[in-house]
């Protein structure tokens, strides 16, 4: 067996056991990608992220629910774990930075939780502000931490209404702040009629959300990558 | 061709209809019943239907007259004044916009089922109101140093020990004049042996009061004969203020974002009451310009929202964390301030409630079932638009509350409706062939596939039924997923290529389409199942516990579900079936209880601060627990009952653990 052929058995491998929310065929599998001494970014990312892109598939066609989304999220970070530490820093060209946290008032955050690992996984910094937010808090930290997105949650229709207060007042402080909101009670049209830049109006939209957004970060950390090698 | 949207109230039925469609067109297409005795011939005026007015932020609409086309001469002639604003005739108004129709009880075509019925409770007669006989002699002018009322409340001490009772203005005002006219011999009804809150000619026995439930989606009123004990008459409706939210948060925001949203609320709700009210008493009482004074009592239980907006108090902080209610104790308010149309000196005496998210409505349940009296571990789980749960015996109890949300009432399912003639509630799977049989409302029969039955829909018992048939028929498997290789026609992709089974076909239904449950409908009832599961696991860990001895199923909803079907899914932790019960209405038992024994009334007060409020959702092992509990029964726990259960019905279904 080649060693290309051995890589690719590998990544295989991460992907499957994210896949069948294996935790310990992803620790394992991991284990074996450093030591044959694999790229940690290619075993991160075609490995497992592309094991949690199938997740999402799964979970988009109702096949995978709440349970076994979080239990592949488990088999997941056991491989990160072992992984991250020996992972270069990546440069992609983008700051990559996120504000979340569950809007004032509601203490839901399991939808949010979901998002907030999506962002981990792809890179991003993550502040995640927790739930039951100062919708204030949400500005400050946008501010102080100079992120690019900033992603509220709310599962209560009485907490929801809180979300145009911060994104009024985000776009004034920041017109060029990105900002996604989600949640059982958010539609298209109210991030529409608000201002906000994406909606995930479950776990379902946000995971399918949080991966455009990773594919496509993938996409620019391949084209950076193409750049370096020409 | 151009589109708008188009909900229907109550039903919470909702779709896209081409511009120029009539509103009963609409409503056909939607399947929601909506009377046209006349044929669309505009004679009959059955079909008035209301506009609401205004944007509704929980649906995304904005809603208005000006949405359809104008009003026409035909249908002057039947919209009446009394009738309020915004009426139409739904087979003649044409859609023009977006618009969301209210189609009042009377417009209906098929009623609702009043699920509420009240059970024989068996308490020691103790009212809070009593009618004392009272007969003085006439005065002379020897008595001319004392007055009427200080006689009367000389007798009352003399001959009943009655001391130091004040009396009513009102009812002081029609003193002398009753007194006259009876001849000196009158009866005075007295308020908690404290306040004298009529006064009637003659000898007069009878004595009514009136318990109400008010639900998030139905009101109920128990007319009880305070000298007996028994129900007189019982009157139900859906709650008023569905048009203003289906649950009780889009009913909070409504009354955030609308400036008279809360005023509006608070009068619809009484205005339901006094309706109920005029209903109620004509079993007792048909006469006079105000029957309904004839009720001298009245206790109401309801969840906290919908207490709030009964009493005028802003519910916007118990809409949000830390779910903060404006008053926790019982309330002595008198009628006639609030505007309940029964005696006007009356109290309504609202119960207290336990926290921010548990409200009277659970209080009611507690003293009915009296956990706190038993040795065993009873769980009691009140099933309605939210669910509570109580936990514990006499030692502790611990309550909360679990967001449901309204799948178990049918909404949020695919073809999920109310407890109306049509649905389909009741449903068995053959294992072999994936065959369903199933029973409709309305129909003495279960359907035999011979007949048309006019099914309509599913509704919340029927969801939870034929979703623990799809179990053990193995059409769906323990995480809800749908099995690949089950060999049927009724199970098949739909347009989304989701896979979906076939309960019903088109011909058996009155809708002229299959009757489906989705595989987003499993998924809905996960969610509810899982919250309820969770925040009872919750509460056992709390209490140290690994067992149930005893699980009550309360509510309207809890009464008709089959316990076979809500321990087959996992609805609770496993419990032997035998002690599984269906309670019925524990919350209006408990208002009907403190209307019959006014110790009762003590007894919730000090419960309702007795019981230990648990917030699951801050928890942080809730995370983990709903995520197990999502599955069927359950991803871990072992259910040993439910195993020889099913052994015992040998569906051949085999639950491992």
């Amino acid at each position: 067996m080649t060693g290309e052929d051995r890589k690719q058995e590998i990544l295989e491998a991460l992907k499957n056991a994210v896949v069948q929310y294996d935790e310990d065929a992803a620790k394992e599998a991991a284990q074996k990608a450093l030591d044959l001494d694999i790229n940690v970014n290619d075993a991160i990312f075609n490995g497992l992220v592309s094991g949690m892109e199938e997740v999402g598939r799964l979970f988009e066609a109702q096949e995978y629910f709440v349970p076994e989304l979080l239990m592949c999220a488990d088999a997941l970070y056991a491989g990160l774990d072992l992984l991250k530490p020996h992972a270069e820093t990546m440069d992609l060209g983008v700051k990559g930075s996120v504000v979340i946290g569950t809007v004032e008032g509601d203490v839901h955050d399991i939808g949010k939780n979901i998002v907030k690992m999506m962002f981990d996984v792809a890179g991003f910094t993550v502040y995640d502000l927790g739930r039951d937010v100062p919708l204030d808090k949400f500005v400050e930290e946008q501010l102080r931490t100079d992120s690019d997105l900033v992603c509220l949650s709310a599962m209560m229709t009485t907490t929801m209404v809180g979300m145009q207060k911060v994104i009024d007042r985000l776009k004034e402080k920041n017109p060029d702040v990105k900002i996604m909101i989600g949640g059982a009670p958010v539609s298209k049209e109210l991030a529409d009629k608000w201002g906000a830049d994406g909606y995930a109006d479950d776990a379902n939209n946000a995971l399918k959300d949080a991966i455009n957004m990773i594919s496509s970060l993938k996409k620019m950390k391949e084209d950076a990558e193409a750049k370096k090698s020409s | 061709m151009k589109k708008h949207k188009v909900i229907f109230q109550p039903s919470g039925r909702r779709g896209e209809i081409a511009e120029g469609k009539t509103l009963l067109e609409a409503a056909q297409s939607l399947g929601v019943d909506i009377e046209g005795l006349c044929g669309k011939k505009k004679v009959c005026g059955k079909c008035k239907v209301r506009i609401e007015e205004g944007y509704f932020e929980k649906d995304n609409i904005d809603s208005g007259m000006s949405h359809l086309s104008p009003v026409t001469e035909d249908e002057l002639k039947h919209i009446k004044p009394e009738d309020g604003p915004g009426i139409r005739l739904a087979c003649t108004a044409e859609i023009s916009g977006d618009v969301k129709v209210f189609v009042p009880e009377r417009s209906r075509a098929g009623k609702q089922v009043v699920r509420k019925a009240a059970k024989e409770l068996s308490i020691p007669l103790d009212p809070a109101v009593r009618k004392y006989n009272i007969v003085l002699n006439q005065p002379t002018l020897h008595d001319m140093t004392t007055g009427d009322y200080e006689r009367i409340l000389t007798f009352l001490e003399e001959d009943y020990g009655l001391k130091g009772l004040s009396f009513d203005y009102t009812a002081l005002k029609d003193l002398q004049d009753v007194l006259r006219r009876g001849k000196w011999n009158i009866s005075v009804t007295v308020w908690m042996d404290r306040e004298i809150i009529k006064v009637e000619p003659g000898f007069v026995e009878n004595c009514y009061g009136l318990a109400v439930d008010v639900g998030t989606t139905t009101v109920v009123g128990y007319l009880s004969d305070l000298t007996t004990g028994r129900v007189v008459n019982t009157e139900s409706m859906m709650n008023p203020q569905v048009p203003y939210g289906e649950d009780v948060m889009s009913r909070i925001t409504y009354a955030m974002s609308n400036p008279e949203g809360l005023e509006i609320m608070q009068k619809a709700i009484i205005d339901g009451l006094n309706q109920i009210i005029r209903n109620v008493v004509s079993e007792i009482k048909d006469d006079g310009p105000d029957p309904g004074h004839a009720i001298d009592d009245l206790t109401i239980v309801f969840n906290t929202a919908m207490h709030h907006i009964f009493l005028g108090l802003n519910p916007e902080y118990i809409g949000r964390s830390p779910f903060i209610p404006a008053v926790q104790d019982s309330l002595n308010v008198k009628s006639r301030d609030i505007g309940i149309r029964i005696n006007p000196a009356a109290y309504v005496h609202v119960l207290p409630i336990e926290a921010g998210f548990v409200g009277a409505d659970n209080v009611g349940v507690l003293i009915a079932e009296e956990p706190y009296n038993q040795d065993e571990m009873v769980l009691i789980i009140d099933i309605g638009t939210n669910g509570e749960l109580l936990l514990g015996n006499r030692n502790k109890i611990y309550s909360t509350s679990c967001a449901t949300g309204p799948a178990f009432e049918g909404a949020q399912i695919k073809f999920g409706m109310r407890a109306a003639p049509g649905a389909i509630e009741r449903v068995q799977i053959d294992p072999a062939t994936k065959d369903p049989l199933y029973k409709v409302i309305g129909k003495a029969d279960w359907h035999t596939h011979l007949e048309k039955v006019n099914a309509k829909g599913i509704c919340g018992s029927g969801i939870i039924e034929v979703v623990a048939e799809m179990f053990k028929a193995e059409i769906i498997d323990k995480t809800g997923r749908f099995a690949k290789d089950v060999r049927t026609s009724r199970v098949r992709k739909d347009t989304e290529g989701k896979p979906e089974y076939v309960l019903a076909w088109a011909e058996e239904t009155s809708i002229g389409t299959d009757i489906t449950v989705t595989q987003g409908d499993v998924r809905a009832l996960q969610l509810a199942k899982g919250a309820l599961y969770a925040g009872a696991k919750l509460m056992m860990e709390k209490l140290g516990i690994t067992k149930l001895d005893k699980v009550l199923l309360a509510g309207a909803f809890g009464s008709h579900i089959s316990r076979e079907a809500s321990l087959t899914l996992g609805m609770f932790p496993d419990c032997s079936i035998k002690n599984v019960c269906a309670v019925g209405n524990s919350a209006g038992d408990g208002a009907r209880m403190t209307l019959l024994n006014k110790s009762k009334r003590i007894e919730a007060d000090e419960r309702a601060r007795w019981v230990e409020f648990l917030e699951i959702a801050t928890e942080p092992a809730f995370e983990k627990q709903f995520m197990q509990a999502m599955h069927f029964p359950h991803m871990k726990d072992s259910f040993p009952n439910l195993k020889s259960m099913l052994a015992e019905s040998s569906s051949g279904k085999e639950i491992k653990g």
